[in-house]
């Protein structure tokens, strides 16, 4: 399985990537893969105030849907439209491909994920 | 719970880089590398291959053979014709399905019924009863055969390559015919589950099996999970025990004639006599409540299994099936057209809905709380290279 060094990931298969006060967040390459192919993605409205863990969007493949959750609380500044015109871009390379982007309201929870090798480490459990 | 069933594919499957799921006891390849997309648009395209040597194969034979199955079936055994196959239901008392089923006769005095390997075991246990009031003899024969489908525009090019014999079977659907493979009998008929006007089945000794899988796959032909399966036979708009058939989302059984194939797979002709589940039947022949239809979404979104649909306040039903697949469109209509490349994704269903409801009738399937509207259908519209041959 594929991680990216720079990134924290979720134990429900999410990865974060901070600038400054915002985050960008999308589903791992575990994730896309265990899903199989995505068919529908479903985002958040931009302005929508979500707390941690809290289900912010679904994705969909063709056996499934699934709940994804946002590891912080904040607000969804943007909403990455691309991947709903075409949800096959996170199979293709899910983490070039983020889901949204939120202006984060507690950075401490920051702590509670995971670096790559842990988080490896669940994966392979 | 014991350990999975494993078919004489699996380390072909495993090999070809396939991940395993349970179904019904058996560890089966839901996909393979290519994922269920492309495995459904090469079936409509070119060829694809299923091992459904999961299904169970049961052997008919004796005196009252042909009584005896038009006891327990729901078609007209008398009908069928020697080297053809029919779609059937094994029925109970109520009219509910105990299991859909396909019976082939490829020899004159022996029947060979294939059912559903989910229920394979309560199938084995309720003919073995009913077979007690007659002269005939039921065989398993589930282990010594295995089943491998070959369905798409070029199907019929790889089997007859790899058999080496033009004629397959007689070029209609459910026509069955018996070939050599190695000196080896395998019997083919022409009939599928994924609504390709071109496809096949053939039952092979479980010793060729492997062999005979792997030279359709260097003929061409792309191996196929239970995944694409399932897009596949939804978007041809046939029943799957579990969805359509058995049991509905409250416990209720769904009446055979929910599904409309039923019509051609339950006969009342006086020749079959009386039959388990006749009375109940007849009844569900003047009118149901409740039938299965084509649904496919308007508006965005995917409608699952289990989602509820309405028409303005009223609950009219609920989605037994549904997922989201491509289509590929046609270039342009004519004799010349081809299939493009072109990726249409829609999202389609099969619905037990009122019978009320009409064709092109517009309803609203329940997706998380939100209302997205759909469309009632007569069938799924779908392109095969096959409509070209």
């Amino acid at each position: 399985m594929k991680t990216i060094e720079e990134l924290k990931y979720s134990k429900d298969h999410e990865w974060v990537k901070t600038e400054g006060n915002l985050a960008y967040i999308g589903i791992t390459d575990y994730a896309q893969h265990a899903l199989g192919d995505i068919v529908y993605v479903e985002l958040p409205d931009v302005g929508s105030r979500l707390g941690k863990d809290e289900v912010f969007g679904v994705v969909e493949s063709v056996k499934a849907a699934s709940d994804v959750y946002l590891p912080l609380s904040g607000t969804v500044v943007q909403v990455n439209e691309a991947i709903s015109d075409d949800p096959a871009l996170l199979n293709q390379d899910a983490f070039a491909n983020w889901m949204v982007q939120i202006e984060m309201e507690n950075p401490a929870e920051l702590e509670e994920l995971m670096n790559a090798a842990v988080y490896v480490e669940i994966c392979n459990e | 719970m014991g350990a999975l069933k494993r078919t004489v594919l699996y380390d072909n499957h495993v090999g070809a880089g396939a991940k395993m799921v349970d179904f019904g006891g058996w560890e089966m390849p839901v996909n393979y590398a290519g994922g269920m997309i492309e495995e459904h648009l090469y079936t409509r395209k070119k060829v694809g291959i299923f091992d459904i040597s999961h299904m169970g194969r049961f052997a008919v034979s004796g005196r009252d053979a042909k009584e005896f199955l038009q006891y327990v079936l729901t078609n007209d055994v008398l009908a069928l014709d020697l080297l053809k196959a029919q779609y059937t239901f094994l029925s109970n008392e109520s009219g509910g399905a105990i299991d859909d089923a396909y019976l082939y006769r490829f020899h004159d005095e022996e029947y060979l019924l294939v059912v559903n390997a989910s229920n394979l075991e309560k199938d084995w246990t309720h003919l073995n009863r009913e077979i007690k009031k007659f002269d005939a003899q039921i065989v398993d024969w589930s282990e010594e055969l295995a089943m491998i489908a070959v369905q798409g525009p070029e199907s019929q090019t790889v089997i007859s390559r790899l058999m080496g014999s033009t004629t397959l079977t007689e070029p209609v659907k459910n026509a069955l015919g018996i070939l050599h493979f190695e000196g080896n009998e395998v019997l083919i008929s022409r009939t599928g589950y994924t609504g390709e006007p071109l496809g096949y089945e053939l039952m092979v000794k479980a010793t060729d099996a492997a062999k005979i899988w792997e030279g359709l796959i260097a003929l061409g032909a792309m191996a196929i999970g239970l995944g694409a399966r399932d897009t596949l036979r939804l978007e041809a708009g046939l029943p799957l025990y579990g969805h359509e058939l058995g049991l509905d989302i409250d416990g209720e059984e769904i009446p055979i004639f929910s599904c409309p194939m039923a019509k051609f797979a339950v006969k009342f002709v006086e020749a079959k006599g009386d039959y388990i589940g006749k009375k109940a039947l007849e009844k569900q022949y003047e009118g149901l409540k409740r039938i299965i239809r084509p649904i496919v979404l308007i508006d965005k979104g995917v409608a699952r299994a289990g989602y509820k649909v309405f028409k303005g306040d009223k609950e009219v039903g609920y989605v037994t099936s549904g997922t989201m697949i491509p289509y590929l469109k046609r270039e342009e209509e004519g004799p010349e057209s081809k299939m493009s490349e072109e990726k249409i994704m829609r999202a389609i269903g099969l619905a037990l809905l009122d019978s009320n409801i009409g064709l092109a009738e517009e309803v609203e399937v329940e997706i998380r709380g939100n209302r997205a509207k759909a469309v009632v259908m007569s069938h799924h519209k779908f392109e095969s290279e096959s409509r070209r041959k």
